[in-house]
């Protein structure tokens, strides 16, 4: 049972053990549910159908590897933005390079998410800033000194260590053209410019030390205010659709785009000094760990946090590379931490999509083929079932992965549970409108053989409506590889990884290591669903072959 | 062997069999005969319990139809509709074999059966392992009869067997029937709106009208006493097209 838990709670299948090999998984065409079909062929298979219900079922649910995973492995996490992954790359490694155990669950969301996953024991660590703790986590509580900090976090469960060097302080930057036009050099400036457009991260929109106070602290009058991800803040106000951005001074882009800083003339942003928060908890399980990290207090400057984020975002090495350099020369060792290669990674999101597909939809077919055959008895019950259904798969699956964030944390099971309750409605419909739309005389004559339900139900009218039940699977498969993608957004990995990763560094080829991928496995699936319906289906009940040339 | 006693039924507030009783005698082969909608196919549904009556009984070899023995009444009964009503997804041997094989008989007596029931009905045994859809209209209602004798049930209900098949089937699978009725001595009860069908197989004959059982006799009967000028109109509507000749001749 704990080793299931901790299997869901990663994700996905670390261990290479196991069998991943799909057998007649895969494959997907999103087909009428039910097509009328013409009887061909010959041969004795009417009773296959069940059997065959059960292997589709039992092979999604056995993809998912089996894999203990100890309780020492460190779980370090990292906030959607470049400098996080990669101070949280750092501790990482400089863990690692220490015998310790421990695994980045990088890229996994906001402020919030992580604070809420570190406190609920879902992280064991993650780096933060000063500011942040003061005015978005412990925001209410009135703390300012750092004796202050620690005692609000230490209720928590939380211990923080020392600055880890550099002040990664919000500003706000304009372009040089925006600049020389309005001649801006202080925040205060921007009264007198109502029609300049902002564009803010979606955080800075609503955090206490945000936009509003921002707005409330300069009296600032600007009403075109949107928020967007940081990385494409940057392209807009290239492309000038935006006048104003939030800036993080160590962004590599303020160099490179030439940007000016406007004066916080009104010392309106505090401190955002880099520190690390870790559950108190871990002191006791890993005693030696408190010593590595304070290793790390005090070793980051301003200047080497900018050339970090600069040699990923601009010069496309990856956070792991620079992050090995920086341990390397800081503590003069030699690691020898590979990096990891397109082909490693893309071994590691095939591994994890299929786990997320394969588990989500085997569950799928379990719970829905017996609820449609449930309301096909009764079609009162068959209408609650399938409005109910149906309303679940009307949730935008962004806001349905959030919303199982509270209940199940992040990672695995909200994904899973997630892409579970899209698969069923496919499945639901199409076994329900394939039992009830069986020919008259076949139920009656069924019937009248004197078979009882359960029989008749076994060996007539699910082997009958297998054509529609099978094509109700099909749908859901390949939604569910689509669906599947927005799993790296809580922390699930899979092909949505890269991607996610992709659209943060703008590197194209990223994203077509995500995208392509996930196209070419919604096409396997729909042919090996093809393959199936034709080798399972009795002949009596096949689609006759288009043959128009 | 099949008693009908002040059956009713309804469908939506609808009464579509009044009070109606009826004697099915052992060995005999009973046509229920009417225009459309008359009731006489929701009748035989009732036999089989494919419908529960609203009120009134029911019983087969003297015992009242209930939900508890329905199943095992069916498998002593057989059962032809319009269209066979052969499942699809199996082959003609299989649809055969299904009720057979589910009560586990034995495999060799089956067979047996099976080959004996060849014979009667003139099919090649080639043909068995073809689906329903790779066989001819009168192929299909062949085999769905084999399958509806295959336990060797002592009552066969068939609802307008040969009511999808063209001319030429029609009269041969009438005269096939007609000689395999008589030779089993099975009771027979079959619905038609043919009355040449019903003079052709029929020892009795019910004419139903809207509902109501109007007449149950034999067919001289019907005609030289008719209960009712429906019969009389009924019997005579449905003349052959070369009497209808001779009469206007005369």
């Amino acid at each position: 049972m704990t080793r299931l838990r901790q299997r869901l709670r990663r994700g996905y299948p670390p261990n290479e053990n196991n069998d991943p090999s799909p057998r007649c998984f895969t494959g997907i065409s999103i087909s009428p549910p039910v097509k009328p079909y013409r009887y061909v062929g010959s041969g004795r298979r009417q009773l296959k159908f069940l059997s065959l219900l059960l292997r589709v079922a039992v092979t999604f649910l056995a993809i998912a590897p089996a894999q203990a995973e100890s309780d020492l492995e460190i779980r370090i996490g990292s906030k959607k933005f470049t400098e996080s992954v990669i101070l949280s790359e750092v501790i990482t490694q400089h863990l690692q390079t220490n015998k310790i155990r421990a695994v980045h669950r990088d890229q996994l969301g906001g402020t919030r998410l992580l604070w809420k996953a570190l406190v609920q024991g879902e992280l064991d660590i993650y780096p933060d800033y000063t500011g942040t703790i003061i005015y978005e986590i412990l925001q209410g509580e009135k703390v300012t000194s750092d004796p202050e900090i620690k005692a609000a976090l230490a209720r928590h469960g939380v211990s923080i260590t020392g600055p880890l060097g550099f002040n990664n302080t919000y500003a706000l930057g304009v372009s040089p053209s925006t600049a020389a036009k309005y001649s801006l050099q202080s925040i205060s400036d921007l009264r007198q410019y109502p029609e300049l457009r902002f564009g803010f991260t979606n955080e800075f929109m609503d955090r206490e030390d945000g936009w509003p106070s921002l707005r409330d602290h300069y009296q600032l009058p600007q009403t075109s205010v949107r928020g967007l991800d940081h990385d494409l803040a940057y392209k807009g106000l290239e492309a000038e659709s935006i006048d104003l951005i939030d800036l993080y001074s160590t962004d590599a882009e303020i160099a490179y785009y030439q940007l000016a800083v406007l004066e916080d003339d009104k010392s309106y942003f505090p401190d955002y000094r880099a520190v690390i928060l870790y559950r108190t908890d871990l002191l006791e399980r890993v005693p030696q760990i408190q010593a590595y990290l304070n290793q790390l207090v005090g070793s980051i400057s301003e200047a080497e946090m900018i050339t970090m984020n600069s040699n990923v975002k601009l010069d496309g090495h990856s956070e792991a590379e620079v992050a090995q350099e920086f341990l390397n020369v800081k503590f003069n060792t030699l690691s020898k931490i590979e990096v990891s290669t397109r082909f490693d990674r893309l071994i590691r999101s095939t591994k994890e999509h299929l786990f997320l597909v394969s588990l989500s939809l085997g569950a799928a077919i379990l719970v829905a083929i017996p609820l449609g055959i449930w309301g096909a008895k009764n079609s009162t019950l068959g209408q609650v079932i399938l409005s109910v259904v149906g309303i679940i798969q009307t949730i935008p699956s962004l806001a349905l992965l959030v919303f199982m964030i509270p209940l199940l944390g992040i990672g695995g099971p909200p994904a899973l549970v997630a892409l579970f309750l899209y698969s069923l409605l496919p499945i639901v419909r199409n076994t329900l409108s394939g039992l009830a739309g069986l020919p008259i005389d076949v139920q009656e004559s069924a019937r009248a053989l004197g078979l009882p339900p359960a029989a008749r139900l076994r060996m007539i009218e699910l082997p009958l409506a297998a054509r529609s039940i099978l094509a109700g699977i099909k749908t859901s498969a390949v939604i569910n590889v689509g669906t599947a993608t927005l799993g790296a957004l809580i922390g699930a990995g899979g092909y949505g990884q890269p991607i996610l990763t992709g659209i943060r560094l703008d590197d194209t080829s990223l994203i077509l290591e995500g995208a392509i991928p996930a196209a070419i496995l919604a096409l396997l699936v729909q042919w090996s669903f093809d393959l199936a319906e034709r080798t399972l289906l009795s002949p009596g009940i096949q689609t006759k072959q288009e043959t128009s040339s | 062997m099949i008693r009908l006693e002040q059956i009713t039924k309804s469908f939506n507030g609808n009464e579509v069999i009044h009070d109606l009783s009826l004697d099915v005698p052992a060995g005999k082969t009973v046509v229920l005969i009417g225009p459309s909608g008359c009731g006489k196919s929701t009748l035989l549904r009732l036999m089989v319990g494919l419908l529960w009556p609203d009120s009134g009984n029911i019983a087969l070899f003297q015992k009242n139809l209930s939900r508890k023995n329905l199943e095992a009444l069916r498998q002593q009964v057989g059962f032809v509709l319009q269209d066979g009503g052969l499942f699809p997804h199996m082959t003609a041997i299989q649809n055969m074999r299904l009720m057979a094989d589910y009560l586990k008989y034995d495999t060799d007596k089956t067979n047996h059966r099976i080959a004996e029931l060849c014979e009667l009905t003139h099919i090649s045994t080639d043909l068995l392992n073809r689906y329903p859809s790779e066989l001819s209209g009168g192929q299909v209602q062949r085999i769905a009869l084999m399958r509806a004798l295959m336990l060797d049930p002592q009552i066969l209900f068939l609802d307008e067997p040969l009511g999808a098949l063209d001319p030429l089937n029609r009269v041969s699978l009438q005269e096939e029937m007609k000689s395999i009725f008589s030779q089993l001595r099975k009771t027979v009860v079959l619905v038609t709106h043919d009355m040449g069908e019903a003079a052709a197989l029929a020892d009795l004959i019910v004419i139903m009208k809207d509902g109501y059982l109007l007449q149950y006799d034999t067919l001289s009967n019907l005609s030289a006493h008719p209960a009712d000028p429906f019969v009389t109109e009924f019997i005579n509507a449905q003349r052959k097209p070369w009497q209808q000749l001779e009469d206007q001749i005369n």
